[in-house]
């Protein structure tokens, strides 16, 4: 289910899963119980901050987010890649901190911390134990009010092979980002999140500095803490350390807006791969259309889970690919893409999946789901918003993504708004959004097969003896 | 920030779990551990912050069960189990499973096949009840199994598109040998998966499936005595031993630089240098720990990680790594760096390991690893699934159910002269495997005649 994280992605500064993430933003989202935000308690400085607090006991931990309302949907043409390139500068020192000294500081506290830049957001966060969450709400307002890298070119480096490690040596997120820059002509979903090589080899340290300045200011910060503690203590800490912080400039509007798209996309990715793949991406309204339910029951039945139509007749039946996978994010700021993706089996034709994909997508629009399916849906998306609040990182999340569309409350409707969907509003999303002529197609060509780990003959496997001691690499 | 370990199945998830520690907890974990007639060791937390349910039971039958020749059983296995019972179909299993929204897994890691469920509190006792049926009554028919075993096939070619997973297979194979229980990853090869017959499946699973050894751990919103109760009702069928495994030691290395180097049109060299480690029972384990943490595991702390990313920016990850246990692994230094720095990268990976055998660390720098790891207990027992995980490890490695008082302690008592000796003593920058998948025109990997520039402190 949460399937396409080469998509939506969440750059993380190290490697934390990002699977995880984004399991919380695709299949969580309302509450399990009534009320699950009743104990959140919501504060606004007076320069803007907005600070929600909720107690959680369950375990000696707390989880503090400072989340920027910036990522790579307010970024400029040849200068993408900006929101997240500052975001690893954070770590690189203050007018207090030398370089990584944050980094060591909470983890000497007994906490990790890392931060990740998606289309929409940039997230910092820490987990630690509780007794020492005053250390990161005191080094993030430090990082807010007082940033001052040093060694901007080598943490630049560290950025680009991070492109190379995420995209560049990996088909299917090159194939993802290819076919998203068709889908997108006119919004800045258009670029990846990690920035084209090219701009991202090109930003200035004066390009991050003035980011900074824009965006990174209390009135465009939302803070999120979950955990074992006392909101009021939390709070008046918070308080204390953030609100003397002051505004710079105000972010300007994201006033793109991507005009319909009248007519299939085709495009195609030569790259060196075992298997085929494709990547089907259709506009779709997020959040902000009543038909976002319809959309994430959609998802569910065509991919969450073994017994799902696609799993079933590709996986199952017709053993066509590896793997098949839906994603849909109705959360996103501004109107998204459903994905269908799917891996082939050698030799399958791309053009023999897209048929069948074609068929099932006909067929949920053709008549309404069994009443039975579509309670299975239901079901799956009440247990995985169960589950994803085992997490407190996850539960923070959820909370600061919904504050960031309109209000943490709309949490506590997401399950109920998920209960009332019909089956006719199933197949009048399914009719009306997953049309060809609203698609863009992405075709993986493998360029060869490459060589075989084992060597075979002209397998490229140089198996050398063991140097001379005297002499050791 | 495990998922830095691109590392496959639970051995490393509990080489990792493990490797995190936990200082004086106010919060105490309930456990209770029983044992069942079959001699299934049962371990039960109860957690009542959620209405949920996580369970998992470890089986020896991971991939170190694996015959020679028939590399990927264990997974292929684990992996056909999953399709329905003798009365009931995959299709119907599956949806039965889905209608809950209860998640519900068996897979095989290299120690250990797990199966596991996720569930609402009020489906528990019916996802246990689905997956007590696979695992006492497994359909394991031929056609599923085929399926299961093109499907793993696939599986391989998709994976071996990504340089680290070549790297990885490459590098457990030169540095445990063939038929080592460690040798390879659990999917097996190609030709291996390939002529695995459904016969060899049915065969794994009567000699390994067995209940005497396993452990189940289970936390969640339920109480211990209703668990025993069901366990012990749905897994009956269950019964006997599983013989034990006593692999041939490692053979140590011979002296210099093991050097395999991959050609491949990427834009990254792939790289691990390692060799063998130690098992988790070994006595030293606390030591390596703080060692290792000043080395390459401790993330930003780390001299890996402050040498070769954040001075020279030649990598976005690199970190190191003991994979310890049930029998002695690996130790691994992984990273991913431009083909034209590998050379370079590679040199500091060692100039470093020579620096933390020649000179005692800083008293900061012990302090600070010991703080890590004392402080940070508590993250690794925040979800259940964490717990379940920690629960295993408690009974597999026999760590004892105080083990979370007593970490602190055998974190404490370590001395910088003590990072120093085990640093030496297991440690080898001379003698040492080196897989670099890469664009070996552009890498250059300096093999025979030609040690790399060495690099600046």
């Amino acid at each position: 289910m949460t399937a396409m994280q080469n998509i939506t992605p969440g750059y993380f500064r190290a490697g934390l899963s990002v699977g995880l993430m984004l399991a919380v933003l695709t299949c969580a989202g309302g509450a399990a119980r009534a009320g699950m935000t009743d104990g959140v308690r919501k504060v606004v400085l007076p320069n803007g901050l907005t600070i929600l607090v909720l107690e959680n006991h369950k375990a000696p931990v707390a989880n503090f987010n400072v989340i920027y309302r910036v990522g790579s949907r307010n970024e400029q043409m040849g200068k993408t890649g900006l929101s997240h390139l500052l975001e690893h500068l954070m770590f690189r020192g203050t007018k207090k901190l030398k370089p990584e000294e944050f980094s060591n500081l909470i983890q000497e506290n007994g906490g990790e911390d890392n931060a990740f830049t998606e289309q929409d957001l940039t997230d910092y966060f820490e987990i630690i134990n509780r007794d020492h969450l005053d250390v990161p709400i005191t080094l993030e307002a430090d990082r807010m009010a007082n940033f001052d890298p040093k060694g901007f070119e080598s943490e630049k480096s560290v950025v680009i092979e991070e492109r190379r490690m995420r995209t560049e040596d990996n088909p299917q997120d090159a194939l993802a980002e290819v076919t998203q820059a068709q889908a997108y002509l006119a919004h800045p979903y258009h670029w990846p999140v990690i920035g084209w090589m090219h701009d991202v080899q090109g930003l200035t340290l004066a390009d991050a500095l003035n980011y900074h300045r824009i965006y990174y200011s209390p009135q465009n910060a939302l803070i999120v803490a979950v955990g074992d503690f006392k909101a009021d203590d939390v709070i008046r800490q918070i308080t204390e350390s953030f609100s003397g912080i002051a505004n710079g400039p105000k972010p300007p509007p994201v006033t793109a807006v991507e005009p319909p798209q009248e007519g299939e996309r085709e495009v195609m990715l030569r790259h060196a791969a075992n298997l085929p793949a494709i990547a089907e991406a259709y506009h779709v309204p997020a959040h902000e259309s009543p038909d976002c339910f319809a959309l994430e029951l959609a998802s569910v039945m065509l991919s969450g889970g073994k017994s799902s139509r696609l799993y079933k007749k590709l996986v199952i039946e017709k053993r066509m690919v590896v793997d098949v996978d839906t994603s849909y994010d109705l959360l996103s700021f501004d109107p998204t893409l459903f994905w269908i993706t799917a891996q082939m089996r050698p030799n399958i034709k791309a053009a023999d999946v897209v048929r069948v994909l074609d068929d099932e997508i006909a067929q949920l629009a053709a008549r309404p789901v069994d009443q039975h399916e579509l309670q299975k849906a239901k079901n799956q998306e009440l247990a995985g918003f169960v589950f994803g609040q085992d997490s407190i990182f996850r539960e923070a999340m959820m909370l600061g993504q919904y504050e960031l569309i309109g209000g943490y409350k709309q949490l506590d409707q997401f399950i109920p708004s998920i209960d009332k969907v019909t089956p006719a509003d199933v197949q009048r999303a399914v009719a009306k959004y997953l049309v060809t002529s609203n698609r863009t197609l992405g075709t993986l060509v493998p360029t060869g097969l490459l060589p075989h780990p084992a060597g075979g003959p002209g397998g490229g496997m140089v198996r050398h003896a063991p140097i001379n001691p005297e002499m050791p690499l | 920030m495990s998922g830095r370990h691109r590392f496959i199945g639970p051995i490393v998830a509990l080489a990792i779990a493990a490797a995190l520690s936990l200082p004086g907890m106010a919060h105490a974990l309930e456990v209770k551990r029983v044992k069942l007639d079959n001699g299934m060791i049962v371990l039960i937390s109860p957690q009542h912050n959620l209405p949920m349910v996580t369970a998992a039971l470890a089986f020896d039958a991971g991939a170190r069960r694996d015959p020679k020749g028939k590399e990927g059983l264990a997974r292929l296995t684990a992996d056909s189990i999953m399709e329905g019972t003798r009365t009931m179909s995959a299709e119907e299993l599956n949806r039965k499973v889905d209608f809950l929204g209860s998640a519900m897994d068996v897979g095989a890691g290299s120690d250990y096949a797990t199966a596991s469920f996720t569930s609402l509190k009020r489906y528990w006792r019916d996802t246990l009840k689905l997956l007590a049926g696979v695992l006492t009554q497994p359909g394991l028919r031929d056609d599923d199994i085929a399926r299961k075993q093109a499907e793993q096939i696939a599986a391989i070619k998709a994976a071996e598109e990504e340089p680290g997973y070549v790297a990885q297979t490459t590098f457990l194979k030169q540095v445990f040998g063939d038929g080592s229980p460690y040798g390879h990853l659990p999917d097996g090869t190609v030709d291996t998966v390939q002529q695995l017959s459904a016969q060899d499946v049915r065969n794994f699973y009567h000699e390994f499936y067995r209940p005497e050894g396993t452990v189940a751990a289970v936390a969640g919103d339920i109480e211990p005595d209703e668990v025993i109760k069901a366990l012990r009702e749905e897994l009956a069928p269950l019964k006997g031993a599983v013989a034990p495994q006593r692999p041939q030691p490692l053979a140590p290395i011979g002296p210099g630089a093991h050097v395999t180097a991959i050609n491949r049109d990427v834009a990254q060299a792939n790289i691990i240098l390692g060799f063998g480690g130690i098992a988790r029972s070994n006595p030293d384990y606390y030591k390596l720990q703080v060692m290792n943490y000043i080395l390459g595991g401790g993330g930003f702390a780390s001299r890996l990680m402050k040498e070769v990313r954040s001075k020279a920016g030649l990598v976005y990850s690199i970190a190191s790594f003991f994979q310890a246990a049930l029998f002695p692994g690996s130790f691994q230094v992984v990273l991913e760096t431009k083909n034209k720095s590998a050379n370079e990268a590679i040199a500091m990976v060692l100039a470093q390991m020579r620096r933390i055998q020649e000179s005692p660390v800083s008293d900061a720098e012990i302090e600070s690893a010991k703080k890590f790891l004392i402080g940070s207990f508590p993250l690794k027992l925040d979800t259940q699934n964490s717990i379940v995980q920690f629960l295993l490890q408690v009974q597999i490695y026999g760590l004892g159910l105080d083990y979370i008082d007593k970490y602190p302690g055998y974190i404490r008592a370590v001395t910088k002269e003590d990072v120093q000796k085990v640093a030496r003593e297991y440690l080898h920058p001379d003698s040492y495997i080196l897989v670099a998948v890469a664009n070996q025109s552009e890498a250059g990997i300096k093999v025979a005649n030609g040690a790399p520039p060495s690099a600046k402190q």
